[in-house]
């Protein structure tokens, strides 16, 4: 009985290509959306929770506070898992892992096999015990053991594979420019998200014996993110507090040894593990978190991405039933039951939804790739929906195509299958009649559904160009230095380098393509290094952090960074053995100094400099934040970076020097380099992919809406083509006839956009206050929104009125 | 008024061919009052809709007061359709989502007249046919009667010369087939030219010709009560 029902059903549709083509498409669209949206949301929910009990696996997050100034951040000194472990049983296990940043690459991350040079984005070292809370799947090695000794490294499976390929790497040798490591292990990451990025490890016995030392006894030296698995009883609030209780002892008698005077505390914080991925204002945290307002954000969207996708489905599905209504009444006075009636067009439905079921799963799976480039993931269908939660996810997917299914199958079913053969035999088809002029009818749900449509359109256009705008802004806005033109030069870990950056120096300022050469620590943009300093000297004055840049002498020259007063560190001779400081104003005012210039500031270890100038503000990290207090110390032998102004209008013969005499001073050394430009746009980079990822929804939303009026004005023009017609018997002509019927939508797009502009506005205001530099909300972009929604509905519903006004008007008048 | 020569009309659909009208020669001179009259499918409604310029013939010649209407271009006719003939259908055929008033006043709003003249036009054709009272009204809201009258107030409320009705009591009981019948005599008495279709020998009786249709030709005339 069934399939004589399908078998009807594939010839209707087949009948009418064009409105299944139409429908098909809209809801295949909208299930693609949705489904990419629900992979990435849970993929991002499931970060971190791959873990044998990670439910008791904890970092330890430290908030730093000296001369009132408290600042979060991830990291913690080196011995605080040692120490944690030692001293709490209810501390099952702790490890460390150092903090690096991936976008400060030098020789070390390069390694040597074969004599051929691979390129390892992100490495770091750890302890032994890594591998314990982080159970990942060893493919070769023991990960229990694979980090005890000394020159060990342990390898991601991807990174196996680009080194050794199919062959076994257990026990192979990579060089890089200091030693030798040897292959201990190679751990599986393959669907298992995390915040942990790194492609290799090394064991942490590999460091100097004497550094080791010193970090052990170094509570104020912050390099390590330390982990912790708790035992199933402990609560973690009450742990929270014995711990601070007793690390305060701890850097009590520290800070005592020292012989130096903190106002300030150090506090630890134990944070779940699978909350780091949505953590935001820690300091050094991991580049992949999230904010989870995006995440909501994106929820919502999909959500009225598949609502507007079925509101469509349900339109073009009703509409076009009414359209059939003859033919409903026909099978009716030849006997048709209602609940034959039904399977019928249930079963049309059934095909059509499932059809684009199929289709959509077909196109996320073939999209996939794009989709992970995009947003910087690496997530498969196939895997997420054979999860526990995507095999629910699917599952409930699934009952709702049918539940849309029948729906749509139904409503013809029961609303025209109960009509009387004789009343849509009558000739007029069906019309809902309304007895008042502004009563509740199908067509007035219709159009309220078009407005739901239009307002989310309206909404994610607007965002999106608000967005853009703020984007543009804060890539575009004078940074109170002269950002372009400039290469900076990570220099090689290797110290010896530190010898050889004069002689470097001199031979890349030898052409002519290379404007001024100078060397840094840190860099607009790049991470900041923190100080302690006090106004007076040790014994008296109280110490405050500083964010600090240790500079060579033509750092202010070569940026272009303006000076207040004072001077530049250019001016000070080779052999002057005095420490010189220069301030930003923000330090200045910090620290409250009257006349900044000539006096002296103290650091912990007794030592003391002299503030011999002051710049003027500028911002040194991203256009989120304000400019905070930064202090610049002149170390000409602290070469992190070597910053080399270029010509631009010799950019080849620059890049080309550059290399050559790097070649020549750093033989077998990778030379890695940035723009600094390039380096300071990086800061927007989630900014960024929310932009392409609004502006991705934009086009997914306009194409379903635009679909979705394109089939239902064609439906309801074509609806009142005898009213048309009419019209033009009286005198009508095509301009104002097309007026009259353009006229409805355009109204609908503007009361949409009228409804949904103080919400965006409202949400949008709160996301520009997250930059402490923003775009004004100009009433234009909401305008420009609007407009830009109204021209496609316009056009789209010109083309199905043009085609019906333009035609003859006998041809609808034509006896019934 | 009118003069219509070898008048042709043929509708083509995939691969036959239908007549329609096969050549018809029509005069029709000022205030007359002309009857159309023939079986279903012989072509009468063709002829009203070629003579009410919203259908183009197949060939032949339509002169409209002396003006061949098929040199003019599609803006032409138009103008000279809207300033000339009003339309009376069978099924009435107002809209649906307007008022009595407004379905009246619409032609006039396409006319471009002003809104002071379009009120009092539209009060003097809804007081002449009785139905002011209901003027705020919707269609649905009417019977079949009334939304005939409220038909042919908006035929005549831009004082066409010409008034085409296609089986204008077809819908209606005798009544009020009557009423109409009465309202059209009296707008003819008063000088305006009238074209009707009818099957009706009872309202054919009110018009000065008859024109008789077969399978699209005239196969006569006559003078009815002159």
């Amino acid at each position: 009985m069934w399939g004589s029902f399908f078998r009807m059903g594939f010839r209707v549709l087949m009948r009418q290509k064009n409105y299944f083509l139409l429908n098909l498409a809209g809801l295949t669209i909208g299930i693609v959306a949705f489904v990419f949206i629900y992979l990435y949301v849970e993929n991002a929910l499931y970060y971190d929770r791959s873990w044998k009990n990670y439910q008791h696996i904890y970092r330890v997050n430290e908030t730093y506070s000296t001369g009132g100034k408290a600042e979060k951040m991830a990291l913690t000194p080196y011995l605080l898992a040692d120490t944690l472990k030692n001293n709490f049983p209810e501390i099952l296990q702790s490890t460390r892992l150092f903090f690096t940043d991936p976008s400060d690459k030098n020789d070390v991350s390069s390694v040597n096999y074969r004599g051929k040079m691979y390129d390892i984005p992100n490495l770091t070292i750890g302890d032994a015990r890594v591998f314990k809370i982080f159970n990942y799947r060893f493919t070769e090695g023991n990960p229990d053991s694979c980090l005890l000794h000394p020159n060990s490294m342990v390898l991601s499976t991807a990174m196996k594979q680009k080194i050794f390929g199919s062959n076994p790497a257990l026990g192979k040798k990579l060089k890089t420019s200091m030693r030798q490591y040897t292959i201990t292990g190679v751990f599986d990451n393959k669907n298992r998200p995390s915040h942990l990025e790194f492609d290799a490890v090394i064991s942490i016995t590999s460091l100097d014996k004497q550094e080791q030392k010193q970090l052990n006894t170094n509570w104020f030296w912050l390099n390590c993110y330390t982990y912790v698995e708790f035992a199933d009883t402990v609560n973690v609030r009450k742990f929270t507090q014995r711990v601070n209780y007793f690390t305060d002892t701890a850097i009590g008698k520290f800070v005592q040894k020292q012989k130096i005077k903190i106002n300030g505390y150090m506090h630890l914080a134990f944070q779940p593990i699978q909350d780091i991925h949505f953590s935001q204002g820690l300091l050094y945290d991991s580049h992949s978190n999230i904010n989870v307002t995006y995440l909501y954000i994106f929820v919502i969207v999909a959500l009225f991405i598949l609502l507007m996708a079925s509101i469509n489905y349900v339109n073009f599905a009703t509409a076009r039933s009414l359209k059939r209504a003859r033919e409903i009444g026909v099978r009716k006075v030849m006997g048709a039951l209602r609940k034959q009636l039904m399977r019928q067009h249930i079963s049309e439905a059934l095909i059509l939804t499932f059809t684009a079921f199929i289709i959509s799963l077909s196109l996320v799976e073939l999209m996939t790739p794009v989709f992970n480039a995009l947003v910087n993931r690496h997530i498969t269908l196939v895997h997420s929906l054979f999860s526990g939660s995507g095999l629910v996810f699917g599952f409930l997917l699934l009952l709702f195509m049918l539940l849309l299914a029948l729906l749509s199958g139904s409503f013809p079913a029961f609303v025209l299958s109960s009509l009387q053969p004789v009343e849509v035999l009558g000739g007029r088809g069906v019309v809902f009649k309304t007895k008042k002029r502004y009563s509740f009818t199908a067509a007035g749900l219709r159009k309220f559904l078009v407005v739901i449509q239009y307002l989310v359109a309206i909404g994610v256009i607007i965002s999106t160009l608000i967005i853009f705008a703020q984007i543009h802004y804060v890539k575009n806005r004078p940074l109170g230095f002269d950002k372009e033109n400039v290469v900076v030069v990570n220099s090689p870990a290797d110290t010896s380098f530190r010898g050889r950056v004069k002689g470097f120096v001199a031979a890349l300022q030898a052409d002519s393509a290379i404007e001024q050469v100078a060397t840094a620590s840190s860099l607009p943009g790049y991470l900041t290094g923190k100080i302690l300093v006090s106004t007076g000297d040790s014994t008296d004055g109280h110490m405050q952090t500083l964010n600090s840049f240790f500079v060579g002498y033509h750092y202010f020259d070569l940026l272009k960074i303006p000076l207040l007063e004072g001077q530049y560190f250019s001016s000070v001779t080779e052999n002057d053995s005095t420490e010189h400081f220069i301030l930003n104003e923000a330090a200045v005012d910090f620290l409250h100094l009257k006349h900044p210039i000539g006096s002296y500031l103290y650091t912990p270890m007794a030592k003391k400099g002299k503030i011999i100038g002051v710049v003027k503000n500028f911002n040194f990290s991203s256009l989120h934040q304000q400019v905070e207090p930064l202090i610049f110390v002149l170390s000409p032998q602290y070469v992190q970076y070597v910053v080399v102004r270029i010509n631009p209008a010799k950019r080849q013969e620059a890049l080309a020097h550059l290399q050559a005499t790097w070649n020549k001073s750093n033989k077998g050394y990778t030379m890695y380099y940035t723009f600094l430009d390039k380096k300071l746009d990086t800061l927007y980079s989630s900014d960024q992919k929310m932009l392409s990822l609004f502006f991705y929804f934009s086009l997914f939303v306009i194409f379903i809406s635009a679909l979705g009026l394109f089939g239902l004005s064609a439906f309801l023009i074509e609806q009142r083509s005898k009213e048309i017609s009419i019209r033009k018997v009286l005198g009508g002509s095509e301009k104002q006839i097309v007026f009259t019927l353009v006229k409805e939508y355009v109204m609908l797009v503007l009361i949409a956009g009228l409804l949904i502009s103080p919400v965006v506005y409202f949400f949008i205001e709160k996301w520009l206050n997250s930059f402490a530099y923003h775009i004004r909300l100009s009433i234009w972009y909401f305008v420009a929104g609007i407009v830009l929604v109204l021209f496609i509905a316009f056009f789209t519903v010109l083309l199905q009125a043009l085609s019906m006004v333009r035609k003859r008007p006998v041809e609808a008048l034509k006896y019934e | 008024m009118i003069e219509t020569k070898r008048l042709k009309k043929v509708f083509k659909s995939a691969d036959i061919e239908t007549v329609a009208l096969a050549g018809i020669d029509l005069k029709v001179e000022e205030a007359d009052f002309v009857s159309v009259m023939g079986p279903s499918g012989c072509g009468k409604t063709t002829l009203l809709n070629l003579l009410g310029m919203i259908d183009v013939a197949s060939s032949g010649s339509y002169r409209f007061k002396g003006e061949e209407v098929y040199s003019l271009t599609e803006k032409q006719i138009t103008r000279l359709r809207k300033q000339n003939i009003g339309f009376v259908f069978q099924n009435f055929n107002l809209i649906e989502e307007l008022s009595i008033w407004e379905n009246i006043e619409l032609p006039l709003i396409y006319q471009g007249v002003k809104k002071a003249e379009r009120k009092r036009r539209v009060m003097e054709v809804i007081d002449r046919l009785e139905i002011s009272h209901r003027k705020d009204l919707l269609p649905v809201q009417l019977s079949g009667g009334q939304q005939q009258r409220v038909a042919v107030a908006r035929a005549i409320v831009t004082r066409p010369h010409l008034l085409l009705a296609d089986e204008p009591t077809g819908n209606l009981d005798s009544m009020h087939g009557e009423e109409v019948m009465n309202i059209l005599d009296e707008l003819n008495k008063e000088g305006m030219t009238i074209v009707m279709v009818t099957h009706s020998h009872h309202d054919a009786s009110y018009s000065r010709r008859i024109v008789h249709l077969f399978d699209g030709q005239i196969i006569n005339e006559n003078l009815n009560r002159v």
